[in-house]
């Protein structure tokens, strides 16, 4: 009887010192990350204000906050060089939507075929495909070039599309495999009795079924060409065909008097593709998760 | 109208491993035939060989007359409805019953009636724009049926399509199932892991065993003359109890026994040779208690009672250690540990050789 109070008082220190050590834990948490998201932001954020700035002012303002807002610099970079900006924008999309759909349609025809079909050697040509995986981009590059050179690609946008269509990004198919192994094989049986073809088995219930996985191919494909610096630099060498990435270098290079002010403005056009392409995307890859779960 | 079946010498093969040993089977025209036995003894395989989704590693699958062995899964008229009821998620109930229908390019008007007819007879009309994970179990169960029916196949098979249900409902899909037997009389092939499914639905059961026919016929030949152990343990419920004993010695109408506990002449003749061991088989449903009422089987200690109501079990021990259940009708008040003495029909009761056969 007498000992109950007591007992009650130990809980009820342990639980407050409990409390308080978990706000400090919390305070540090959030300090740290605040920090680090500071840390990560910063160019960011400098390059948009920059953008803003009178050009005088870009390298020895005190502030991230423009002293006077204008958007002049990028009427500046949209012009500034020999050819419009627009040109490059429209060069970078048509390579990066045809990447896109080139990259989403083969990789899922290859993945399907992995995870699904019965051939000869599939295994071998599995363990062949994931080797490409461990090869740097760099030791392919000249074989590549050579190729292309030969067929007369180059200085074309062809050696930057083409290979999409043809499932050569070992990365994606992998992915999809692994997603499509995941979908229970008595839906196919179940489709095959209902009388499909290999054919419409993929079409009519894997894409379906698959769009989280095709989402993120489809943003990941986007983000890597359009942000694709190396390709378009060593396949294109006339200014009308130039990509976006080229084009920003363009500010820089040759005269040694650069246009910092449009260089910084382009930059920051250059990111919104990205962000609305993520964020339409984005949308599918959360559906596609809520839809998944089927059985039960 | 209706299809009939023959496997000749159907073998199926992984890579080296053979599961299923050259089976041969005929089922006729119309009929309901259960596939059962233990996990993996290749009652699916067997299955999924007919349907066409696994190549046949040997042996011939003749569907009315036509060798179909190297025909598409699709060609062969046949629908089939799987254990996990393999709806496709991303289709409402709508699309899933006419995608097959689709799939062979019928008009639309046509699609639409026979989903529609589909439909009333697994009175899921009002279900028809749901998608399947808005469904409960039972109306996914007829959902996946419907998809069968709405193709109008020759044959149906279904792999173990009741698992999955509770009990109850089990036993009212078991009943429909039936029913659409009875009315659509098509050839039916039903894999099934529970013996009261097959009893109460089969024209006839096909017992297997490590990829071999142990037997197949209808339900009560299969109950009252079991060729073997095997099939003799396998159907019925409860259990077949099974006793050592010997034979003492047979001649043109009677053969005489000996259990470690007693003696006794069986009324027929058996192929068994004198001082060989055999084991007698006695369904639980055909002992008795009551003094006089047939052959004196044993005395036994009862461990254990359940009253199921309708009947009661009794679990109990021989004098050698040998265990009995024993079913009784009615309503029984047995005191635990007490002694009864186990009666049996002598008409009734199973002899297998050393071999586990019949005799
Ligand atoms: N793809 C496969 N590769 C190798 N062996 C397999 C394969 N599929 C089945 N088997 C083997 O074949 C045998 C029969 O399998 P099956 O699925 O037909 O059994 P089952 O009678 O349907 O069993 P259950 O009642 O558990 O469904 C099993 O021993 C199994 O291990
Ligand atoms: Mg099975």
């Amino acid at each position: 009887m007498t000992i109950e109070p007591m007992r009650l008082t130990v809980v009820t220190e342990t639980n407050s010192a409990k409390r308080l050590r978990k706000r400090i834990f919390s305070v540090v948490a959030h300090v740290l990350l605040i920090s680090a998201s500071i840390v990560m932001l910063y160019p960011l954020l400098w390059m948009l204000s920059a953008s803003f700035r009178p050009e005088n002012e870009i390298f020895n303002a005190t502030s991230l906050w423009p002293s006077s807002w204008s958007l002049d610099a990028y009427f500046r970079g949209w012009n500034g060089l020999r050819v419009s900006f627009g040109t490059f924008f429209i060069n970078s999309f048509i390579i990066s939507i045809l990447s896109v759909i080139g990259n989403v349609a083969a990789c899922s025809m290859a993945a399907f075929a992995f995870a699904r079909l019965e051939f000869r050697g599939r295994r071998f040509w599995f363990a062949m495909m994931l080797m490409t995986l461990m090869l740097p981009y760099q030791v392919t590059l000249i074989p590549q070039y050579v190729l292309f050179l030969n067929l007369g690609w180059v200085n074309t946008t062809l050696p930057l599309v083409v290979p999409k269509f043809l499932a050569a990004d070992a990365f994606f198919i992998f992915l999809m495999v692994q997603f499509f192994r995941g979908i229970p094989k008595e839906l196919d049986e179940a489709a095959v009795m209902d009388g499909c073809s290999p054919w419409r088995v993929y079409w009519k219930i894997m894409l379906p079924l698959s769009t989280p996985v095709l989402a993120t191919a489809a943003i990941f494909t986007f983000i890597w060409t359009w942000d694709d610096f190396f390709g378009p630099l060593i396949y294109l060498s006339d200014m009308r065909q130039y990509t976006v990435m080229l084009g920003l270098r363009s500010f820089t290079d040759s005269t040694g008097l650069s246009d910092y002010g449009g260089l910084f403005a382009m930059s920051v056009l250059s990111l919104v593709p990205i962000f609305l392409f993520f964020l339409f995307f984005q949308r599918l890859l959360i559906e596609g998760i809520a839809t998944t779960g089927m059985k039960r | 109208m209706a299809t009939s079946v023959v496997l000749q010498k159907i073998v199926k093969a992984y890579g080296e491993v053979q599961v299923v040993h050259g089976v041969d089977l005929t089922i006729e025209p119309g009929e309901f035939t259960v596939f059962v036995g233990p996990s993996g003894c290749g009652k699916s395989t067997l299955l999924r060989m007919i349907a066409g989704l696994e190549p046949i590693t040997g042996g011939d699958l003749i569907i009315d007359g036509q060798r179909l062995n190297d025909v598409p899964a699709a060609k062969r008229g046949i629908a089939m409805v799987f254990q996990s009821y393999a709806l496709y998620p991303h289709m409402s109930v709508y699309q899933n019953l006419a995608f097959g229908l689709e799939t062979a390019k019928l008009p639309k008007a046509e699609i639409a009636v026979r989903v529609q007819r589909a439909a009333e007879i697994l009175r899921i009309e009002p279900l028809l724009q749901r998608k399947p994970k808005q469904l409960s179990g039972g109306q996914r169960q007829r959902v996946a049926i419907g998809r069968a029916i709405v193709r109008e196949p020759k044959i149906f098979l279904f792999d173990e399509p009741l698992s999955n249900l509770d009990a109850e409902l089990r036993v009212q899909m078991r009943v429909e199932i039936a029913k659409l037997h009875n009315d659509l009389g098509n050839t039916m092939i039903y894999v099934t892991h529970d013996q009261v499914e097959a009893m109460t639905m089969a024209d006839k059961i096909v017992v297997l065993r490590a990829g071999v026919i142990e037997q197949a016929g209808p339900p009560l030949e299969l109950y009252n003359n079991p060729r073997n152990i095997f099939v003799a343990g396998f159907i019925g419920s409860p259990k077949m109890n099974f006793l050592k004993a010997n034979i003492e010695g047979s001649d043109a109408t009677s053969t005489r026994l000996a259990t470690s506990t007693d003696v006794f002449t069986l009324p027929r003749p058996t192929s068994g040779a004198a001082g060989s061991a055999a084991t007698l088989g006695v369904r639980p449903e055909h002992i008795t208690i009551t003094p006089g009422s047939g052959l004196k089987l044993a005395d036994v200690r009862v461990d254990l009672v359940e009253n199921l109501g309708g009947q009661t079990l009794l679990y109990t021990t021989a004098a050698d250690g040998q265990t009995l259940t024993i079913m009784l009708e009615g309503q029984l008040q047995v005191e635990l540990g007490s002694t009864v003495t186990a009666h049996i029909d002598p008409a009734r009761l199973h002899i297998f050789n050393a071999e586990g056969n019949a005799i």
